[in-house]
């Protein structure tokens, strides 16, 4: 599990806006391990779609290089591209958005099966397409309908068997079970565990559900305004997050114990624009433990004896 | 406990190639004013649809077989289009998609949408309606507010867009808000602020919340009573601490123990048995039988009614009839 499959370097994707560059995502530096499942979390509006989208070259990045089979993949044309699509796969966060409304659940599946000709007859194509939606819980009669006449969690699971059936190398998930209730996001979960053990798939996941990423993720990254701030090991990050944001984020995990009630608003102050980000640390202004130096120094990332990396002052 | 809205025996199908869709069968539901009431479920059951149909928003392949919704004492299913949406739509009642990027219009501005939404409540100035647009788009915790004023839907993020959604029904002060699933695309810290708003809300304004959810955590945290759905049938009504702490259907217990925490091990998650049942030709009797540990032969043929167990604790299970065996 130690070869990187893809590595993002000095990633930036910036809008065009009125009031200058919406800064989304904003030098960006990670590997993704082949066979490994890694998340994302972070606030709502930090760059995590956008940081999907660019590795994926669904958007084209500002600046910055994204290295796959030692090539740089923003610089590849076309042909290559196509390529591309069939070896990332991706499940989007807006599955009604992502179907075409007016196609059928059966024709929406059937053709990524013939455009990669992963199937070889419409037999094929019916078995494989059947069997995998028995396996997501949905039915048969699901497959002559519009997306429209689907609830929301029947349509996410659709967009996820779209991914799963042209047997991608890695693919890119963004919150793909926040329309699911806990059993079948269950059913779901045991079966991208299965895919990734059959046929050594790698996954990139996004969520906000916390206790979901650390469930299945070996090591996930922690997004703030465009940067990471914090990224290593699942496990060492969650039982001891040194980030002041990830400790308030962690804090703030909703629990189902009735005993238990969210009293306080951890990560309380307001959010900063990605167009007129603060000097120095993203963070200071919601922070506790500011001082001067993060009003004057951006914190880089830097390595912690127990692997993990963070950046922030106090270490 | 006043109620403001009362479903009773709402049964609606849909008219398919396939087959009828037996969607809801029978749905009653009481939505008590002045609290948070939730409606969970298993995804398909059914929770969007007892929404929409509240404020007769339906595919027309819809049938509605029978039932009544009753509003302040009037049954909604008896008013015309032109009277749901002079009367009730927006100022009574007002509802937030569960597809809330997609609802808002791709070709409008946030602030063009916002504004019209303001309109079908107030009368205002231009420059006011612009300033009771930033106050509503304040309350969701958006940064940037007056950049984003100018931004089309394609330009936000999803929980963006979910919050300027919120904003504009929030906008409208309803006496009831229907809210689908608000909160998927806002990560655990947006999501606390955003509770605390609606409980303020609630709090100034007496408002009352369908609250349609998956997430058993913030059920916890925002809902006073809870609602639980079975394929198109509702199997319990109860207290959000009983259903914690004593839930009493079959399928709620599974589902109240299959919540995923942070100690869950990817090895030990497990799903309730059984395949999600189809709606076309759905089961006889009760609609769990198939996957019920506790199934007996009745269940097979008769459907149980809901029937008050303990205090304000209603459960539609025949096991369930006898007031000895359960819990406590
Ligand atoms: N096409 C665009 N034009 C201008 N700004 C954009 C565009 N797309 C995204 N943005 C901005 O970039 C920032 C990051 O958006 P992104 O969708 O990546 O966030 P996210 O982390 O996925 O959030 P969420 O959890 O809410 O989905 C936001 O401030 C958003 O408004
Ligand atoms: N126009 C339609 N034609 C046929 N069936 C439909 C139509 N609209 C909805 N359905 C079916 O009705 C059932 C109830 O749908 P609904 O959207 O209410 O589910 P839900 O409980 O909100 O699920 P989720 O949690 O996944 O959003 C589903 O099984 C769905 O497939
Ligand atoms: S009525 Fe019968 S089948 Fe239905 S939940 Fe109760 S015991 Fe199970
Ligand atoms: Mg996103
Ligand atoms: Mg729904």
């Amino acid at each position: 599990m130690d070869s990187n499959l893809i590595e993002v370097k000095n990633l930036k994707k910036y809008y065009n806006s009125r009031i200058g560059p919406v800064k989304a995502v904003d030098n960006v530096n990670l590997e993704i391990k082949k066979g490994e499942t890694f998340g994302i979390v972070g606030e709502s509006g930090c760059g995590k779609t956008t940081l999907m989208k660019s590795i994926l070259q669904l958007i084209k990045p500002t600046s910055g290089e994204i290295i796959f089979e030692e090539i740089d993949i923003c610089q590849i044309d076309k042909k290559e591209l196509r390529r591309l699509r069939k070896i990332m796969g991706f499940v989007s966060q807006d599955p009604h958005a992502s179907l075409n409304p007016r196609m059928t659940v059966f024709d929406t599946l059937s053709r990524p099966l013939k455009i990669h000709k992963i199937t070889r007859s419409k037999e094929d194509t019916i078995i494989k397409i059947v069997t995998l939606l028995k396996e997501m819980g949905l039915q048969t009669e699901h497959l002559i309908r519009f997306p429209h006449e689907l609830s929301g969690g029947q349509k996410q699971r659709i967009g996820i068997a779209r991914a799963l059936a042209v047997h991608p190398e890695i693919i890119f998930l963004d919150e793909p079970t926040s329309a699911l209730d806990v059993s079948v996001q269950t059913k779901i979960l045991k079966l991208l565990e299965k895919a990734k053990k059959d046929f050594d798939l790698t996954y990139f996941y996004i969520s906000h559900n916390i206790n979901l990423i650390k469930v299945i993720s070996d090591r996930i990254g922690v997004m703030y305004l465009g940067k990471i701030v914090e990224i290593g090991r699942t496990d060492i990050i969650y039982n001891n997050p040194k980030h002041p944001y990830t400790k308030g984020l962690f804090k703030s995990i909703p629990n189902p114990d009735p005993d238990k009630k969210i009293e306080k608003i951890y990560l309380k102050g307001e959010v900063p624009s990605p167009v007129n980000t603060p000097t120095g640390c993203n963070f200071r202004r919601r922070c506790d433990h500011a001082s001067k130096i993060c009003e004057e120094e951006e914190p880089e990332l830097k390595k912690l004896d127990d692997g993990r990396e963070v950046a922030c002052h106090l270490y | 406990m006043e109620e403001l809205l009362r479903i009773s025996e709402l049964k609606l199908n849909f008219n398919t190639e396939e087959g009828l869709v037996e969607a809801l069968d029978g749905v009653n539901l009481s939505i008590k004013k002045g609290f948070f009431n939730g409606l969970i479920g298993e995804t398909g059951c059914g929770k969007s649809i007892t929404g929409l149909s509240i404020l007769k928003l339906l595919d027309n392949n819809a049938i509605i077989e029978k039932g009544e919704i009753l509003y302040n004492n009037k049954n909604l299913l008896g008013f015309s289009e032109k009277r749901m949406q002079k009367e009730i739509r927006g100022n009574e009642i007002a509802m937030i998609f569960q597809d809330a990027g997609s609802s808002l219009n791709p070709v409008f501005t946030v602030q063009k949408q916002l504004e019209e939404a303001v309109k079908m409540y107030r009368k205002a100035s231009k420059k006011e309606y612009r300033e009771i647009v930033i106050e509503e788009l304040k309350k969701v915790s958006l940064p940037d507010v007056e950049s984003l004023l100018k931004k089309y839907p394609h330009q936000l993020s999803g929980g963006m867009k979910q919050r300027v959604m919120i904003a504009m029904m929030l906008a409208c002060k309803p006496a009831l808000l229907i809210a689908d699933e608000p909160t998927t695309a806002l990560d655990v810290s947006v999501q606390a602020q955003f509770i605390q708003v609606l409980k303020n809300l609630k709090e100034r304004f007496n408002m009352t919340f369908l609250y349609i959810t998956h997430d058993l955590a913030v059920v916890n945290e925002i809902c006073d009573f809870v609602s639980v759905m079975y394929a198109g049938r509702i199997v319990e009504d109860v207290s959000v601490r009983e259903l914690f702490k004593n839930p009493l259907h079959p399928y709620t217990i599974k589902l109240v123990n299959s919540v995923l925490t942070a100690e869950t091990r990817i090895e030990d998650l497990e799903e309730i048995p059984g395949s999600v049942p189809r709606l076309i030709n759905p089961p006889k009797g009760c609609r769990f039988h198939p996957r019920c540990d506790e199934a007996m032969e009745i269940c097979q043929e008769k459907i149980p009614e809901l029937i008050e167990v303990n205090n304000n604790h209603f459960v539609a299970c025949h096991n369930r009839l006898r007031g000895d065996d359960f819990g406590q």
